[in-house]
């Protein structure tokens, strides 16, 4: 459905885009997973054709985009990182006005509006202005103004960004259901939990290259990582870290301020290993955790750094 | 395209403090010249309501070519009431009730009650019979057989204290700050083309970015948008016109469909300066609202906002100014046809405007329709 290849966009001497390469097909929930300034956003702008590109080139629905490809725009949604709406006009009236620069049939229009309105409940709000609104029925209202006229593509940037955690489950949960009811989706997210959440398939994106794509399960099974275990409220020596770091399957160890984060190679019994060598050295701890590898752990392998940093 | 110019034009009009820029600060400063000095220009020209002034006469001995004067101008310029003594002139003096008294003795005497202009036109009037009366003195000593001629030419003082302008129209020498006033508003319009583009352009705002990549045509986008800011900013201009005429009782001349064209081609020109400026991408909002008010204001105070005459010693000492300024060529074809009557100068004023909005037209055109961007 959407095909970028090589895609190459520079800032002056800043290289924002490196030879990106992306292809979504219909019916997925595509994730772009990268820290902020990563790209994800600049890719977006160039798939829309707002902006200007150096090198590559970018095809949807099997045709190329251009400013003025106003046939495929027609079959796009997108809702932008930041809440773009009228605030001198209602809920009603904005969702209205999107709606009316992609279907010209009023009666078709209003048919749509009400079913974007119940889509994302803001029902009981369609007179208010989105100034009375509280942030999270701003997005929704966001959101709306992006899909009312039932595009098949949506883009969806960062959309969650300052949302409650209530607010924000309401977003991913449509999201969901916008998906199987038919559209495509590329959602862009620093948060890693959103994408595993909802994402079918996942491209994670650093100083404008993908570095890898794939399911959350594929893309867990490219890193050495099998657990994390994490000890808090202890008292280690240096002779202790290095005894440590000689038990089976361990591969990266990190200590600071008494807590000990412990990344092994997935296999049975690492925690207990860890466990009865503390209790064979008599060192007293705390809190004990012991986590399955995230989209974080794989981005710190490939990286080296922090999905968040 | 009815519903996207219908929802233009409510988000445009709900915008409360573009509207207040554009319409309701015309207003009041429109309000406030009047309250300040609109009487005043109205009764300086006499072209307005004039009230007789209110002036006492005590005759202590006869001097009847003063008397004659002073009837020749009752019920004209003064409103004279005879005394029977000083002492009663001066108590309706207290009590406010005329402006000063003359007493005709030997010698003539004015007792005013202040200074102010109607306190000098009587002191004018005495010190005018005073001069005219030592020349008809010389006159009659010197050259007596022209001593009637004189006379008949005193007898057209009256004449030159009332005036009009070419084509009969107001002389008010105040009208000058309500066209300069006009000119502001119509200037005015550029806030609604500033903050049209804040909406309408992908690197300026995410609303801009969204409107860029739905399936409309953008020239249909900018042809709404223009339509819509025109509209809005021809109503504003419609609306203070009237409040200055029906409300203010401003004499803005007789021809109003050509002031309303002049106005609607300084509305179009103001709203392509506003786009202008709204498109320049490297500057915040703030800086560009700021740039608007600079724009808007400052050529109206070279225009004769706050200063009447300006815009004279503009044109003695750097003319092209004038016509380089839009509010002076708006005002000064406002003048034209409301006191000046000059079709030449205001031929010459209306191709100005019109080759004025037709550049800024274009330049607000070419820097609005483009599609895609360097940098967002």
């Amino acid at each position: 459905m959407v095909h970028i290849e090589n895609l190459v966009k520079r800032y002056g001497d800043l290289l924002a885009l490196d030879h990106l390469n992306l292809d979504i097909k219909e019916g997925e929930i595509f994730g772009l997973l990268g820290p902020n300034g990563s790209g994800k956003t600049t890719a977006l702008n160039c798939l829309l054709a707002l902006l200007r590109y150096d090198k590559g080139r970018i095809t949807v629905f099997g045709k190329d985009m251009t400013p003025d490809s106003y046939e495929l725009k027609q079959g796009i949604g997108v809702i932008p990182q930041n809440v773009a709406v009228f605030d001198q006009m209602s809920v009603y009236e904005n969702i209205d006005y999107f709606c009316g620069l992609y279907v010209s049939d009023k009666k078709k229009r209003r048919a749509l509006v009400e079913e974007a309105l119940k889509f994302v409940e803001l029902g009981d709000y369609q007179k208010m202005r989105p100034k009375k609104l509280s942030g999270g029925l701003l997005r929704r209202l966001n959101i709306a103004c992006g899909i009312v006229h039932k595009p098949k593509l949506i883009i969806m940037d960062e959309p969650t960004v300052a949302v409650d955690p209530q607010s924000r489950n309401n977003i991913l949960e449509g999201i969901k259901r916008l998906n199987e009811n038919g559209s495509t989706i590329i959602y862009t997210s620093h948060y890693m939990e959103e994408v595993e959440q909802i994402c079918t398939r996942i491209a994670i994106i650093d100083k404008g290259q993908v570095l890898a794509t794939g399911s959350t399960e594929e893309l867990k099974a490219m890193i050495k990582t099998g657990e994390t275990i994490r000890i808090e409220n202890l008292v280690l020596t240096e002779e202790h870290l290095a005894d440590m770091r000689e038990l089976p399957h361990v591969y990266r160890l990190d200590y600071q301020e008494q807590t000990l984060v412990v990344r092994l190679s997935s296999a049975k019994h690492n925690l207990v290993r860890f466990l009865n060598y503390l209790q064979a050295k008599d060192i007293p701890f705390g809190r004990v955790l012991s986590e399955l590898p995230t989209l974080n752990d794989v981005f710190l392998e490939i990286t080296g750094k922090e999905l968040r940093d | 395209m009815i519903q996207l110019f219908k929802y233009r034009l409510l988000q445009n009009v709900r915008d409360v403090s573009m509207m207040f820029w554009a319409l309701a600060f015309p207003l009041l400063l429109g309000t406030f010249y009047s309250l300040a000095f609109g009487n005043m220009g109205n009764n300086a020209a006499g072209d307005g309501t004039w009230s007789e002034i209110p002036v006492g006469i005590v005759n202590v001995s006869e001097n009847q070519p003063f008397e004659a004067f002073l009837d020749g101008l009752d019920g004209d310029l003064i409103k004279g009431k005879v005394y029977d003594d000083e002492g009663a002139a001066k108590k309706a003096l207290n009590n406010q009730k005329i402006k000063g008294y003359f007493v005709i003795d030997n010698n003539l005497a004015l007792k005013l009650s202040g200074n102010g202009l109607e306190e000098s036109i009587l002191a004018n009037l005495l010190n005018t019979y005073e001069k005219n009366a030592s020349l008809a003195m010389k006159v009659a000593t010197e050259k007596p057989q022209q001593l009637e001629t004189f006379l008949e030419s005193l007898g057209d003082y009256q004449s030159f204290t009332k005036n009009a302008s070419l084509g009969g129209r107001t002389l008010d020498p105040m009208i000058n700050y309500f066209f300069a006033l006009l000119a502001y508003a119509c200037l005015c319009g550029a806030f609604l083309g500033t903050r049209s583009t804040f909406d309408s352009q992908a690197n300026l705002s995410a609303l801009g970015a969204r409107r860029c990549i739905s399936p409309t045509h953008k020239l249909k986008l900018i042809f709404i948008d223009l339509t819509t800011l025109v509209l809005i900013q021809f109503v504003n201009m419609l609306i203070l016109t009237a409040y200055l005429i029906l409300f203010l009782k401003i004499d803005l001349g007789d021809n109003i469909p050509l002031l309303l064209f002049i106005e609607l081609m300084g509305t179009i020109l103001s709203i392509s300066i506003g786009i202008a400026i709204g498109s320049i991408a490297r500057l915040s909002q703030g800086i560009k609202i700021g740039i608007t008010v600079a724009v808007s204001l400052f050529p109206a105070f070279l225009a004769g906002l706050m200063f009447g005459d300006i815009r004279n010693i503009i044109e003695v000492h750097a003319p092209l100014v004038n016509r380089l300024n839009p509010a002076a060529v708006l005002a000064d074809a406002f003048y034209c046809l409301g006191v000046y009557n000059d079709q030449t100068r205001l031929t010459r004023n209306l191709i100005i405007l019109g080759v004025m909005a037709a550049l800024l037209l274009t330049v607000a055109f070419l820097s609005i329709r483009r599609e895609d961007y360097d940098s967002i």
